[in-house]
């Protein structure tokens, strides 16, 4: 599972709320689809579980489902509290899981 | 239209959670069913627990009014709210009204956000209210929609 982190803006200092962006290449199956040339249904495959981290301490919590878009992106707000690493952890409902990492390092 | 031309028409682009009117009768044995079906007020009872739902102009959800492909479609939810730790937003849920599973996603948040917002893109089966519903620190439940026309369902 590739994944990316972008931070909106690119410079920001301690105490600026930015944007965070993940995404997550993923086929994010409903279950609903068949194969074309099989007929088969495929099954659902779908990232249901991601946590966002900054110096190991929770931030944010996501449930999803596979409503989402494929390759799904995810954005929130975060306040900068000073220098520290951004981990993201995003599972799927196979049980594989990933991990990203992002530096957050205010100027100024 | 039938349901083969409709998914070579449209072909593998992107699947969705969406159960056809015609797929979902009880005659067609072909039923598919996704695998988290849920209905809108099943889901929503499962949030508020029961609690009164307020529409309220604080959560503002950002979605196109018309969708072309409804297999990506953007979509935003600020809440008006200070992020302290007395008062905050604890989690933001973003429901498809008409999908198979209603539920896209539950977004759990903290004060450390500094803002109560979530962005991201849903798949939409066909027209229906995009709904938000954001559960606040002191217990309350606010909500907003926005009714998405979609001229190309997000199935296939």
């Amino acid at each position: 599972m590739k994944t990316l982190i972008k931070i909106k803006p690119k410079d920001y200092k301690a105490g600026d709320i930015v944007k965070i962006d993940f995404m997550a290449m993923h086929p994010m199956e409903t279950g609903m689809r068949k194969d074309k040339d099989s007929g088969q249904l495929i099954p659902a495959h779908y990232i249901d579980e991601v946590k966002f981290m900054f110096n190991d301490q929770l931030i944010t919590k996501m449930v999803i489902w596979e409503s989402l878009s494929v390759n799904p992106l995810m954005s929130i707000s975060f306040k900068v509290p000073g220098e520290g690493t951004l981990k993201v952890v995003a599972k799927d409902n196979k049980g594989q899981s990933v991990e990203s990492t992002a530096k957050i390092t205010p100027k100024g | 239209m039938e349901r083969r031309s409709f998914l070579k028409g449209f072909g593998v682009a992107a699947a969705c959670a969406v159960a056809l009117p015609h797929v979902a009768s009880a005659a067609d044995e072909k039923k598919v069913v996704g695998p988290n079906e849920m209905k809108f007020e099943t889901a929503v009872a499962a949030i508020t627990g029961g609690k009164a739902l307020v529409a309220s102009s604080k959560v503002k959800m950002e979605a196109p009014e018309i969708a072309e492909n409804g297999a990506v479609v953007p979509v935003k939810v600020t809440v008006e709210s200070p992020m302290t730790q007395k008062e905050y937003v604890k989690a933001i849920h973003v429901l498809a009204s008409k999908n198979g599973n209603v539920r896209c996603a539950n977004i759990y948040l903290t004060p450390a956000n500094g803002e109560a917002f979530f962005g991201t893109r849903v798949k939409l089966g066909g027209t229906q209210d995009v709904v938000a519903i954001a559960e606040m620190s002191d217990g309350s439940f606010l909500t907003a929609k926005q009714n998405v026309k979609v001229t190309i369902g997000g199935c296939g």
